[in-house]
């Protein structure tokens, strides 16, 4: 939604890109809950499923344990096979259950009433051959049976061999389990309209204060950069949201009003020049003068042509090295020796103005820095505490390596910057003392140099100050 | 020594051709690239100042022809723009030096005189201006036969004057040339420095050497010789 600026990271526009969030967050929750009640039903329906067949499987196990256990131990006692094949299969109600006694020939002994009709001997013992164990089989009539077949030894010895078959009807069970499916495919459909319409409106509920902010955020307009997210009673997640916007609203609002501010101080810079030199000519020119005049008038103009030349030279400067790409001639230069330079320099002026000027640097500390640029900052710096300097203060420069990186002090205890002035002091064409006259102060674009140059070399630049005490501006280049 | 001004605005030409004039030289001035064209071939110039930003043919295209045909006059580019690539461009097309509009009319007198008197002449031991004296590899200055107590860089400061006597040197030129300054922030440090010269050499004796060209820079001179 708030992707970064063009060189910043790059928008997610990934598999979601383009989608609208509520859908994301109804398909979502779409998945979840479908994916919740079909495990529920399903798992509900396999263990009832699993429960029925393992009840009739025992009893099937138990019919064939009884008749075992006759055959067995009754040695075939033939009336009491008959009543417990015959007669008690044949009373259970609610369950078909059909027991049929084979003799080693095949040869039916016992059999439950009605199962002949149902289930045939060979029926059985060929499903059987094909399966073995426990096995489903239909009747004719369409009844579905579990049934089983088992050998069973009349006498320990094992020579007479007969063989009993059981069979369990489980139409009614299957018609049950039956009318359980059809239950679980109408829960399951159910919650495939039901999900997706719940889903949506609460996602839709959830994104709404989203959608508030966002035509908040469409009105405002370059001259309503002022207005704000109000995001009380928002959730927190969009409370954060407006948070982090309004922040962003409010950086906007201050470098457009910096932008403001700077051109017309451009303006402004621009105008006084070309008046004087505009007002002076005209008025040396609307009458005739003495030659000392012309040369004081011309001289003027000079002056403040040699002014309008500087200002363009250090606003291309700036406007420059704003553009991307390196723009550094990087040399590896000796920085202690670069402070001597510059206090050698600036000795002459600060012996007449009473001020001590000294430099000390780490011995050999060598750094890959645009020289004339790095001059030119340190320069501005020097010439700024110069500037609020008097007599019987000091100026230091240091160079010291911190940390892998380089660290450059510009210490002085003159008259100091205000805690107003502060936070400001590297803003272009700003001015500490507004009363400061031109002359001697130049058209305020020094310390935006400075600040221009450290950035470009990768730096950072701080400054503190205590009004009275005096002023220490900090730069820090990456390593050596 | 004659040399050729092509430059189409005119009011940038009519001042070159006076100062350039003034200061001795023989001025041709060519409005565009075409008539550069024509007036080079006609007639032989020690140096052209050539604009870049020419109606009809452009200063680049005057510079590759004239490379072309083999002529090794000497050139100063003159432009509005300063992009670090044209300076090279510039220079690579075989341009002698390049400068920057707006530009300090001593500046470029200074550069025109640097590029003709090239191969350097032979580097004086010893530099006289009116009763100023330096003996540059004594490190020793006397004014009046009074021996002058000068710092190190006052002395490297009185050289470079007396070197270029009667020449106006910018601040800027100054803080370049005696103290590897290279950038125009706070050029009245060598106002400072050249107060304090003056107050060694030029106040103690009743005829000044050491003059302030207003709105430019400096000159050493003598002054009953103009």
């Amino acid at each position: 939604m708030f992707s970064k600026t063009p060189n910043g990271t790059n928008p997610r526009t990934g598999v979601w890109g383009g989608t609208s969030l509520a859908v994301l967050l109804t398909a979502w929750y779409t998945t979840a809950s479908f994916v919740v009640v079909a495990v529920a039903t399903g798992s509900l329906y396999f263990v009832l499923a699993n429960n029925l067949r393992q009840i009739s499987e025992q009893a099937l196990m138990d019919e064939l344990d009884v008749c075992r256990a006759l055959v067995r131990e009754r040695g075939g006692d033939s009336h009491a096979l008959h009543e417990e094949v015959e007669i008690d299969s044949a009373v259970r109600r609610y369950q078909k259950f059909y027991v049929r006694v084979l003799d080693p020939n095949g040869v039916a002994l016992s059999t439950t009433p009605g199962m002949n009709r149902d289930l045939s001997s060979s029926r059985i013992m060929e499903e059987w051959s094909r399966h073995r164990g426990i096995f489903w089989i239909d009747s004719p009539s369409g009844e579905t049976y579990r049934a089983i077949v088992a050998a069973v030894p009349r006498d320990p010895a094992g020579k007479e061999v007969w063989t009993v078959q059981a069979a369990v009807d489980l139409t009614q069970e299957q018609i049950i389990l039956g009318q359980q499916r059809i239950w679980v495919w109408t829960v399951l459909t159910a919650a495939l309209i039901f999900c997706p319409a719940v889903g949506f409106v609460i996602a839709r509920r959830g994104t709404r204060p989203l959608r508030e902010v966002a035509e908040t955020a469409r009105h405002i307009g370059s001259s309503t950069l002022n207005e704000r997210i109000h995001a009380e009673g928002y959730p927190v997640e969009v409370r954060v949201l407006a948070t982090a916007f309004n922040a962003m609203l409010e950086r906007l609002e201050e470098s457009f009003a910096r932008l403001s501010r700077f051109s017309a101080d451009i303006a402004h810079e621009l105008r006084t020049p070309v008046n004087n030199i505009r007002g002076e000519t005209e008025v040396a020119l609307a009458r005739a003068r003495t030659p000392e005049e012309y040369i004081e008038v011309l001289g003027s103009c000079l002056e403040e042509s040699v002014r309008l030349s500087e200002l363009v030279e250090s606003l291309l400067f700036l406007a420059r090295s704003e553009s991307p790409g390196d723009h550094l001639k990087r040399t590896p230069e000796h920085l202690g020796r670069l402070l001597t330079d510059l206090c050698d320099y600036y000795e002459a002026t600060a012996a007449e103005m009473g001020v001590t000027l000294a430099a000390s640097a780490d011995p050999d500390i060598v750094a890959e820095v645009d020289r004339a640029l790095l001059q030119r900052a340190l320069g501005n710096l020097v010439s700024n505490a110069l500037a609020h300097c008097s007599a019987g203060s000091g100026i230091w420069l240091s160079a010291q390596r911190d940390d892998g990186r380089i660290r450059f002090e510009i210490r002085d205890t003159g008259s100091g910057i205000s805690v107003d002035a502060l936070p400001r002091v590297f803003d272009r064409f700003y001015r500490a003392d507004r009363a400061r006259s031109r002359d001697s102060g130049g058209a305020g674009l020094g310390l935006a140099i400075v600040k221009q140059i450290v950035v470009l070399h990768g730096g950072d630049v701080q400054i503190a100050s205590e009004p009275g005490r005096g002023t220490t501006v900090s730069v820090v280049l990456p390593g050596a | 020594m004659k040399l050729l001004i092509v430059e189409d605005e005119v009011k940038t030409a009519n001042f070159l051709k006076r100062g350039l004039s003034e200061a001795g030289f023989l001025v041709s001035v060519a409005a565009d690239g075409a008539e550069g064209k024509l007036l080079i071939e006609t007639g032989a110039f020690d140096l052209i100042v050539l604009d870049i930003m020419l109606p009809v043919v452009d200063g680049w295209h005057i510079l590759t022809w004239l490379r072309s045909i083999g002529l090794q006059t000497p050139v100063l580019i003159l432009t509005a723009r300063d992009e670090v690539a044209d300076r090279v461009r510039g220079l690579e097309l075989g341009a002698d030096d390049y400068l920057v509009k707006p530009f300090a009319f001593s500046e470029l007198l200074a550069r025109v005189r640097t590029i003709l008197r090239r191969p350097p002449v032979r580097e004086a031991t010893t530099l006289r201006v009116a009763d100023l004296e330096i003996d540059v590899a004594g490190h020793k200055a006397t004014r009046a036969g009074q021996r002058l107590d000068l710092t190190a860089r006052e002395f490297t400061l009185l050289s470079l004057l007396a070197r270029r006597a009667g020449e106006v040197l910018t601040r800027t030129l100054i803080a370049e040339s005696v103290w590897a300054i290279n950038f125009d922030g706070d050029t009245n440090v060598v106002d400072v420095n050249v107060r304090r010269l003056r107050g060694k050499v030029d106040d103690p004796f009743p005829r000044k050497l050491l003059r302030t060209v207003r709105g430019v820079g400096y000159v050493l001179e003598n002054p009953e010789r103009n």
